[in-house]
């Protein structure tokens, strides 16, 4: 009962947060109304019963990624965009496939009485709970199984990863006739 | 109203989705478009938990390990998007998605 209310809660707010993301003017509205919407997921990730998804999160998405958002943001401060029209007739025409995917998805969901017929399981064992040491022993408790050697690739996705971001945000690498010399507290 | 019904998660990462994937067509700015591919994400990330809350056992515990990775694989997009989009931004001095039509500048 206490869990449908906090249900409704935390998904009105992600929905209203969403829908936020949607129609803002200035992306940095957007961006904080992505926190909103991170949060509030995270909120309900922890009601059913996955405390460490729910840190993950906030840690990964509002506090790394809507903030990476947020900072870049910050330095094209011409981010507003004056010229281009917030809605045009494509944007308009390109809500039509969106709602029409709502649509589908809704109907294979509560159209199946298979869907509806699947319950959450109780929570009472504590190993039953995604905790830190439940998945920690999945992950890497036998010696290398399938998610322990794509947890490395993971690794060296995010390394290869920021070495490309930093080869394309640089100017040119070798360009003698590009300025070199960074601005005064340049970033 | 009785206990949380899997359903009624379903059904929230479906209109998240649909949401983010507006965000994503809809809106000609490019880091609107970002963040609806973030939304996107998120939608595909509560349905898998969702789901693996009704398997008994290990079983839904490792449904709880594929959101672990979609997360890095999130962070590694949202980083080289943004160098991607500093970087055309720099050449074009426009966000607009219309102004990004060349592969190479």
């Amino acid at each position: 009962m206490i869990t449908q209310v906090y249900f409704w809660i935390f998904s009105i707010v992600a929905l209203a947060t969403a829908l936020g993301v949607l129609v803002s003017r200035h992306p940095i509205h957007a961006a904080l109304c992505l926190i909103g919407t991170m949060v509030s997921l995270a909120g309900i990730y922890s009601l059913i019963a996955a405390p460490f998804l729910a840190t993950l999160q906030i840690l990964v998405y509002a506090g790394a990624i809507v903030m990476l958002l947020v900072f870049v943001i910050m330095v094209l401060n011409s981010a507003k965009d004056e010229h281009t029209p917030r809605w045009d007739a494509f944007g308009w025409a390109a809500l039509a496939p969106a709602a029409a995917t709502a649509f589908f998805l809704l109907r294979i969901l509560l159209g199946a009485d298979a869907a509806r017929s699947f319950a959450l399981r109780p929570t009472d064992p504590p190993a039953a709970r995604g905790t830190v040491e439940a998945l920690s022993t999945l992950l890497f408790g036998d010696r290398i199984g399938a998610w322990s050697f794509l947890f490395l690739v993971v690794g060296l996705l995010l390394l290869s990863a920021v070495v490309g971001a930093v080869l394309l945000a640089k100017h040119r690498l070798d360009d003698p006739a590009a300025p070199s010399t960074p601005r005064p507290g340049g970033h | 109203m009785g206990d949380l019904q899997p359903i009624q998660l379903q059904v929230l990462a479906a209109i998240l989705f649909a949401l983010g994937l507006a965000t994503v067509m809809a809106r000609r700015n490019l880091f609107f478009v970002l963040m609806g591919v973030e939304l996107m994400l998120n939608a595909a990330n509560l349905s898998f938990l969702s789901w693996s809350r009704t398997m008994p056992g290990a079983v839904g515990l490792e449904g709880q390990l594929a959101p672990i990775f979609a997360i890095a694989v999130a962070a590694a997009e949202a980083c080289v998007g943004l160098a991607m989009l500093l970087s055309v931004f720099r050449s074009r001095e426009s966000l607009d998605t219309d102004a990004f039509d060349r592969m190479k500048e």
